[in-house]
């Protein structure tokens, strides 16, 4: 086959590797042992797991959060920061109870561009669900330090005065558009550390961009 | 079926179209430990869907719609990738037998290069077109039209024949 090539000459010369491949290889008999295929765990299993995890330790939360409500009850400037907590609990134990439950409808022996639009959107919604959360963590630091301070130490927090609060806040405000940059500038020479990198990809946008891309790619393929 | 018949069956159905879960994971999977991880993933899979296989479609078939849906997953740089040792240290996979692949490596590679260079939806019908599925299976296991899969055919035999013609030859 010199300068040319037949569709046909390609299926044949597929065929040929293909007999080649089988004759050459077969799968572990021990992996294929019912004991063994029982005890390995597939990748959404293992998503499903730490999905699960997160959840439990959010569900954790808002009881520690809801036992320190009940102790200040009398003390609406503990409460507020307290149920702002609460919120940011709750939000998270909803995202992952949907993302549980769109994990729960992946068959893979289902359609292939149904299947993969599903996995996307389930992409998307963990990427949605870290961008916020690590969005949302420097502005619940001032929260977090009024209930921790109270909880652990039984120090106030509002006893440095306002302009400290304040200062607390806008800290926090600031850290915001700063770890986009620093994600956006530096994020690429991450390569080294896979979750480092992934974290960074995150605040940058990239991920978002990426499974957005990835989405569209499955619309298109779906159109004729 | 019980848990041993079912077991034994599944081992006999998956080992006698093994040749599928090869071919997949030299499509989508450019180095050994990636394929063999990509082949665990899939076993693991199959194994966990084996309960729902209803007969309704025929077992290559069901297979093939399982393990690209796999392959496609596991491709995203987002899936947790892991370094899979069979129970016992061995590789997932066993040679057998020497390959007999001799002069035709150098096609082969730049076929795969070819499939290698198509979105992973286009690589899984093409796979499918070279195992000559016919459409209506093609379109059920990708899940879109008859029509879709003979335009879609159409548009990738055309790149295969620039490219080839652009390269000089496969």
């Amino acid at each position: 086959m010199e300068n040319a090539v037949e569709l046909d000459e390609i299926k044949n010369l597929w065929a040929e590797s293909n007999r080649n491949l089988e004759a050459s290889m077969r799968l572990n008999s021990i992996l294929m042992q019912q004991s063994n295929l029982r005890k390995t765990e597939t990748s959404l299993q293992s998503l499903a797991r730490s999905i699960a995890l997160e959840v439990i330790v959010n569900v954790i939360g808002v009881v520690l959060i809801g036992v320190f409500i009940s102790s200040n009850l009398n003390e609406p400037r503990f409460i507020v920061p307290a149920a702002l907590i609460d919120i940011y609990f709750i939000a998270l134990i909803v995202a992952g109870a949907r993302q549980l439950a769109e994990l729960r409808g992946i068959d893979y022996d289902e359609p292939v561009v149904a299947i993969q639009t599903r996995l996307e959107r389930l992409r998307l919604r963990r990427i949605w669900t870290t961008l916020a959360t690590l969005l949302f963590a420097p502005l619940m630091w001032v929260p977090f330090m009024i209930v921790g301070l109270r909880a652990v130490f039984g120090a106030d927090a509002y006893a440095g005065g306002a302009a400290w609060l304040a200062g607390n806040v806008l800290f926090g405000l600031a850290v915001i558009p700063v770890a986009i940059f620093l994600a956006r500038r530096y994020g690429s020479r991450l390569a080294a550390s896979k979750p480092m990198r992934a974290l960074a990809d995150s605040i940058a946008g990239h991920s978002l961009k990426s499974a957005m891309d990835s989405l569209d790619s499955i619309r298109r393929f779906e159109e004729c | 079926m019980n848990g041993v018949a079912s077991h034994d069956a599944f081992v006999e159905l998956v080992n006698g179209h093994r040749g599928i879960l090869f071919r997949i994971a030299r499509a989508y999977c450019r180095n050994e430990d990636d394929r063999e991880d990509l082949i665990a993933e899939t076993i693991a899979q199959l194994w966990s869907a084996f309960a729902r296989f209803d007969g309704r479609s025929s077992f290559p078939t069901w297979m093939y719609r399982v393990a690209v849906n796999v392959a496609i997953a596991f491709v995203r740089k987002d899936v947790r990738k892991r370094r899979y040792v069979a129970p016992g240290g061995e590789g997932v996979l066993e040679r057998i037998a020497a390959s007999e692949e001799r002069a035709e490596d150098e096609r082969l590679d730049l076929l795969y290069e070819l499939i290698d260079d198509l979105a992973p939806l286009d690589r899984a019908l093409m796979l499918l077109y070279l195992d000559e599925y016919p459409h209506v299976e093609i379109a059920a296991i990708l899940g879109i039209t008859e029509t879709n899969v003979a335009t879609k055919i159409g548009r990738i035999k055309e790149r295969f024949r620039r490219s080839v013609a652009a390269g000089g030859a496969l």
